[in-house]
């Protein structure tokens, strides 16, 4: 007997019991239905968090920070001049591992047009901040060599600040005005891209974006909760000598142009592969312009890295374990069902290894019984699941739009036909070992 | 070389530590195309080698041999087969599968001896047809009468071309009509040169075959032909 004939016995066998075999699977249909929309979910959540490192930055950047130096190096201290522009000229110039270098001298301005004004932290930076800070531009240019050479007024600004001061404009059309940073005036020479998360995206898309708005003004806040892209969409980006002689000049006597302290000094590693290799690059380089004072460290997001992957996993553990759980319950259920199924088809059994039918043949109907119970146990609860994603979504949009990948679907039917297999063992064992005297004689 | 050997056949249950000796040294001999019925009281052993020919169990002792095949001690798998292939049973309670309709009741055999699903539905409607119930194929057995559903069961019992046919009380819960007419079948099978046995507690049922084999206490007491036997003869087979 051939695994269709025990396929079409089995279909039968559940098609004539449809209450029955819809309750024996109602386990593997949570089971898989949990599994689905963990899986949807993290998935989700993996992808926008992945999203948002990249767009932060990605591995590659790592800052050089200040550290506090030990307690025997205190009397050298003064030695060092801190983290100056000397720095990003010399990583330039020694570690060629090093492919971007971005200075910064940041600093709190008011930026106005004739008809609004707005508080801003606009940052004095090289062009290679384009490429550390994983900026793209939507309208116009970046800063160039020569912005920053000549000190000339020019400032690129992001999306939240044209929406602020030019509002309803296109970036287009902002290329060429004059913005005044606390008086000053610059010419805006290019806008960036407006960055978002998933969630404002599918907001704006779907065009619920103002429903969602007016209902966190009536609720008295301010913009849904922490917006990761908050920062990157308020930039102001001008060129670092132009901040310097502009805002910055006669902060610190010793100050000069190539001097200048830095609020902020990101470089970009070309090659991850020689990621320690450029570290140690910049080391040596630093250790120069620092004069052997130890006071700077590296800031990569290796750490980032690793605590998003540990918080995806234990989410992933425990959305797993509830559905291996209910995998399990989904299972005795199916061995339960197929046991008393058996006891009320002993006749049959008898019947069927009178005319012929073999021990094996027996225990492969029963088998097979159980795994279609619970692979159609398996398809249901991948539509409850996503059924039951959609749901989420509507009650508690999150951050992330959820992922429903095909490997999870997969995975949830794999391992609804394993609890099917194994919870048919025991019964079908069970069935084939009955003597067909026996069998024959039951009433 | 006989269809049926039996040779010294026991049978031995262990029921509470004690032994009981169903078939106590039986043995038997029938030939290809033979019409034979096994009678005996309850108790005298005629189920156990009713059982035992059927290929449903193996003597505890003793040589047997059914179409060619040495049972004597033969694994589980061997008995399925031999049923499968050379046997066919008629059954007092009918013992149709009540889910399946008529056609698909007959072709149960057909599925283990892994025929073709086509090939498979055409046997089947083709025996169904010569038992007569060409008008009932797509019904159940429960919507048939006790008669229509023996037809069904002998119908299955034919449809792999067995070379016996056992009948097991295969009037016993059918009117006497009805049961003369499945006893009609059993004889036209017979004409046709098939061998079919009988197994009854009825000497009316066992006087229309060609050759009565009595047991009683586990032994064959006696055997003869009930056309030429004393009228007596059946009444001591009786009860």
């Amino acid at each position: 007997m051939n695994l269709f004939i025990s396929f079409e016995t089995g279909l039968r066998e559940i098609l004539s019991h449809k209450f029955r075999s819809f309750l024996s699977m109602l386990g593997i249909v949570l089971g898989v239905a949990s599994l689905v929309a963990t899986m949807a979910l993290t998935g989700g959540m993996e992808r926008g968090m992945r999203a948002f490192m990249e767009q932060m930055g990605g591995l590659e950047m790592v800052n050089i920070v200040d550290k506090e130096i030990s307690s025997d190096l205190l009397d050298f201290w003064n030695l060092s001049p801190g983290r100056t522009l000397q720095d990003a000229h010399v990583i330039k110039a020694a570690a060629p591992l090093v492919s971007h270098v971005s200075p910064q001298i940041a600093f709190g301005l008011s930026a106005s047009t004739a008809d609004d004004s707005l508080r801003v932290r606009a940052a004095g930076v090289w062009p290679d901040y384009l490429a550390v800070a994983k900026h793209e531009i939507e309208a116009g240019r970046f800063l160039t060599d020569l912005d920053v050479d000549k000190g000339l007024r020019t400032a690129v600004i992001g999306a939240a600040v044209v929406d602020h001061l030019w509002p309803h404009w296109s970036p287009q059309a902002v290329i060429g005005q004059t913005i005044h940073l606390n008086d000053t005036p610059f010419t805006v020479v290019g806008v960036f891209k407006r960055y978002e998360r998933d969630r404002d995206r599918l907001a704006r898309e779907r065009g619920t974006a103002q429903a969602v708005e007016e209902r966190r003004a009536r609720r008295g806040g301010r913009g849904g909760g922490w917006d990761p892209f908050r920062t990157k969409n308020e930039a102001v980006a001008i060129p670092l000598t132009t901040m310097f002689y502009e805002f910055r000049s006669g902060a610190f006597p010793d100050d000069s142009a190539d001097t200048v302290r830095l609020e902020n000094l990101s470089v970009r590693v070309g090659n991850l592969d020689h990621f320690e290799a450029a570290l140690n690059e910049m080391r040596q380089a630093l250790d120069i312009t620092h004069r052997g004072v130890d006071d700077f460290g590296f800031d990569t997001r290796e750490d980032w890295f690793d605590q998003m992957e540990q918080r995806m996993n234990a989410t992933r553990t425990s959305g797993g374990l509830i559905a291996a759980i209910a995998l399990i319950v989904g299972g005795i259920g199916i061995t339960n069902i197929m046991l008393a199924s058996i006891t009320e088809r002993v006749r049959e059994i008898g019947i069927r290894r009178a005319v012929g039918a073999r021990a094996r043949d027996i225990f492969f109907q029963i088998v097979i019984e159980s795994v279609i119970i619970a692979l159609m146990g398996g398809v249901l609860g991948i539509l409850v699941g996503v059924g039951l994603v959609q749901l989420i979504t509507l009650i508690a949009p999150g951050d992330n739009e959820p992922l429903i990948s095909s490997f999870s679907v997969l995975l949830s039917v794999t391992f609804a036909a394993v609890a099917g297999l194994v919870s048919g063992i025991y019964p079908a064992l069970q069935a084939s070992r009955l003597d067909p005297i026996q069998a024959l004689r039951y009433e | 070389m006989p269809l049926v050997h039996l040779q010294d056949v026991r049978k031995t249950y262990v029921l509470g530590g004690q032994e009981i000796h169903a078939l106590a040294g039986v043995d038997l001999s029938i030939e290809e195309g033979e019409f034979v019925a096994i009678i005996g009281p309850s108790g005298s052993g005629k189920s156990t080698l009713m059982h035992l020919l059927g290929c449903l169990d193996t003597p505890t002792s003793g040589k047997m041999e059914i179409c060619g095949h040495d049972l004597s001690s033969a694994s589980s798998d061997e008995l399925s087969g031999v049923r499968n292939r050379e046997i066919g049973f008629v059954f007092q309670s009918f013992n149709l599968l009540p889910r399946l309709n008529v056609v698909e009741n007959v072709e149960v055999p057909l599925i283990y001896s892994g025929m073709a699903a086509r090939e498979r539905r055409e046997r089947a409607e083709a025996v169904v047809r010569r038992v007569g119930l060409e008008a009932r194929m797509r019904n159940r057995p429960t919507q048939l009468s006790g008669g229509q559903c023996q037809r069904v069961a002998i119908a299955r019992a034919l449809v792999n071309n067995p070379r016996i046919v056992f009948g097991d009380e295969p009037t016993g819960n059918l009117d006497s009509h009805t049961g003369e007419l499945i006893l009609g079948i059993f004889a036209e099978l017979h004409q046709a040169g098939r061998t079919v046995v009988l197994v009854t507690h009825d000497p009316e049922i066992a006087a229309v075959t060609h050759r009565v084999i009595e047991i009683r206490d586990g032994r064959v007491r006696r055997e003869y032909d009930p056309r030429t036997a004393p009228p007596d003869a059946a009444k001591i087979a009786g009860h």
